[in-house]
């Protein structure tokens, strides 16, 4: 079992004082990844899935119930701890690919391996791996300002890869690009997936989550279908 | 992270706005600029004022009589000159007077009579004749009427005209009735820090005042200078002097002074004058904190995204923290490295073009202190900016615009 939730909620305050109001994004959810997934989750905006990816990234914590990720319990774990396991277990992609400006494609990839203390020459063998395996081997020396859209997530996923990480957690992967580089992506992650790599996308777009083989809907905070396809 | 990648993040961020940084440090480049140079100024001008009293005073020990109120005044003679004449130093034996001259209008012009041997120029070093001469052991032999007038006495009495081989009246008041000596030279001024401390002086035979004053008695001296040669202790010497008196007189009858004394003070006063500056110094780099916090608050904000990237691929608050803190201190300890040449730079310019500044002195010690002080400015305001950072929540910072 990758990750586990067990009545999970999560309520939000905002504002202050008496016109404080709290928003329940999540209400008691129930969910098991198992390894190997690819899972797409789905739902209009407001349906709670950003909430719900930002707790199994260990990016926040639920209000209550459970979360176990590779059989252990991190519902309560502190903030260093959080980031550690972050660094070690989760691969983001973000829909705005979220490199750094000034850095190379292989000093972006590099960026994780530098928080897990890794020297030098391994962080860069291993970014250089990363890179070849989602087909930028050539563009290592290159900035993202130098790079198409499609080529600067594939970047990102070299970014995640380059954890090796547990599972890769992508939040709208393909909202920043055109049909075709989206596509480039979706099967960058298909073809990743084959390989065991275990993917979970958040998307409000019905093609993109067609090529994941089970679809989680969300509504209003709550699961509303979980559906594997063949 | 290793340390050293924090230290190449914290440089790869300053060099992404080198304009940024530079404006940014000005402040604590002024402010460490400012103690530096002030510090340093403070050392130079020391050594300027050392310079200048040892030669007013030369390497010195003095003895007078201590003032005691309850006792008649104790008068030096003959026998105490012989007794300090064992001594590692040149004796010169002075007797005090005062008096009133006129002037060529008929002002009167008050004056310190002072009795020293012949040849004076010979003992003192730091005298030296502007016109005519001194008067010689033999004048002195036979307390000749005759004076030499420092610079001072002689635009008081005579103003730019030459007194040489002038008379001169001298009013000792108090039914002492008045005496003629003959001008036969002038000194020049002293030069140096002290040039405007002198009085108005005569300088006369010793005898000459023993003959003609009533009040001084022949053989009488009133104080000692003792003119130490260059390997003599001073501090050593007037000790000496002092045990001297004391088996002679008891104890506490004299006063022995030596330049060391006043080189204390005055190491005193310029380091007071020191702490101000340096206050100023302080002052500025407070200011120049201040605008690296002000700096440092704007990248955070300006790097929300990128922290929150950062903390998304696993960077602890702790490490955000870190690498904050170091950014500041590198760029407080660059602003330091600029203000310590600027400061080198202005100093070795002051002390080619001011002659008083003889010596260019730039401590290490200074030099460390001033890196030390900047460095911890930039720890010191670099802290609420890198908490700032350290806190910022990944999800909010990765959804900033």
């Amino acid at each position: 079992m990758l990750a586990e939730l067990k009545g999970v909620s999560k309520v939000y305050r905002s504002g202050t004082g008496r016109r404080a109001v709290a928003v329940e994004a999540l209400k008691d959810i129930d969910l098991a990844i198992e390894e190997g997934e690819f899972l797409a989750v789905m739902g209009p905006s407001g349906s709670g899935k950003s909430t719900l990816l930002h707790i199994l990234g260990l990016l926040d914590r639920p209000s209550q119930g459970k979360y176990l990720l590779l059989g252990r319990d991190v519902t309560e774990l502190e903030e260093a701890e959080a980031a550690r396991t972050r660094n070690r277990t989760i691969g983001f992609v973000f829909q705005a690919f979220f490199l750094l400006p000034r850095a190379t494609a292989l000093k972006n990839v590099e960026l994780p391996l530098v928080y897990r203390g890794l020297a030098k020459s391994r962080r860069r063998r291993r970014a250089e791996e990363a890179l070849a395996a989602v087909g930028l081997a050539d563009r290592a020396d290159h900035l993202p300002s130098e790079l198409s859209g499609g080529q600067k997530q594939r970047v990102a996923i070299a970014r995640a890869l380059a954890q090796d990480p547990a599972v890769l957690l992508a939040d709208e992967p393909t909202g920043n690009l055109d049909t075709a580089s989206s596509h480039e992506i979706m099967r960058l992650f298909s073809g990743l997936n084959r390989e065991g790599r275990t993917v979970i996308v958040v998307t409000h777009e019905p093609e993109v989550a067609g090529y994941a083989r089970r679809i989680v809907r969300m509504r209003d905070g709550r699961i509303v279908a979980d559906e594997t396809q063949r | 992270m290793r340390l050293s990648d924090s230290f190449e993040t914290a440089l790869e961020a300053l060099m992404a706005h080198k304009l940024r940084t530079f404006l940014s440090l000005l402040g604590v480049v002024i402010g460490v600029f400012a103690v530096t140079a002030l510090v340093s100024l403070g050392e130079i001008a020391t050594y300027g004022i050392k310079k200048g009293l040892e030669q007013v005073a030369g390497r010195s020990v003095f003895v007078q009589p201590r003032f005691q109120p309850d006792r008649p005044p104790l008068k030096f003679r003959e026998e105490d000159r012989k007794l300090l004449s064992a001594l590692p130093a040149k004796v010169i034996p002075y007797v005090f007077a005062s008096a009133t001259a006129r002037d060529e209008r008929g002002k009167p012009v008050d004056l310190r009579v002072l009795g020293v041997p012949g040849d004076f120029p010979k003992l003192d070093p730091g005298i030296e004749m502007a016109e005519g001469r001194f008067f010689t052991a033999a004048e002195l032999k036979r307390a000749a009427p005759v004076a030499v007038l420092n610079p001072l006495a002689k635009k008081r009495l005579f103003q730019r005209k030459t007194p040489l081989g002038h008379s001169l009246t001298l009013d000792f008041g108090g039914g002492a009735g008045r005496a003629r000596v003959v001008i036969v030279g002038t000194t020049k001024p002293l030069t140096g820090l002290f040039a405007g401390l002198q009085s108005v002086q005569v300088y006369v035979p010793y005898t000459w005042l023993w003959q003609r004053v009533p009040w001084i008695r022949p053989g009488e001296f009133h104080a000692f200078e003792l003119k130490a040669g260059p390997g003599v202790d001073l501090n050593a010497l007037a000790k000496r002097v002092e045990r001297l008196f004391e088996l002679r007189y008891g104890e506490d009858r004299v006063e022995v002074q030596n330049v060391a004394v006043f080189t204390e003070t005055l190491k005193g006063i310029t380091l007071a004058l020191q702490a101000l500056l340096g206050g100023i110094g302080a002052l500025s780099l407070l200011v120049g904190g201040i605008g690296i916090m002000n700096i440092m608050l704007v990248s955070v904000t300006e790097r929300t995204r990128e922290i929150g990237l950062r903390k998304a691929l696993g960077a602890t608050a702790g490490e955000i923290r870190t690498q904050f803190l170091i950014e500041a201190t590198v760029l407080t300890l660059v602003g330091g490295v600029l203000g310590v040449v600027l400061a080198a730079l202005v100093l070795y310019l002051l002390v080619a073009a001011v002659p008083f500044f003889e010596v260019f002195i730039l401590s290490p010690k200074t030099v460390a202190l001033a890196l030390l002080v900047s460095a911890l400015v930039g720890l010191f305001f670099g802290v609420w900016p890198a908490d700032q950072a350290a806190r910022l929540d990944p999800i909010e910072a990765l959804r900033h615009e």
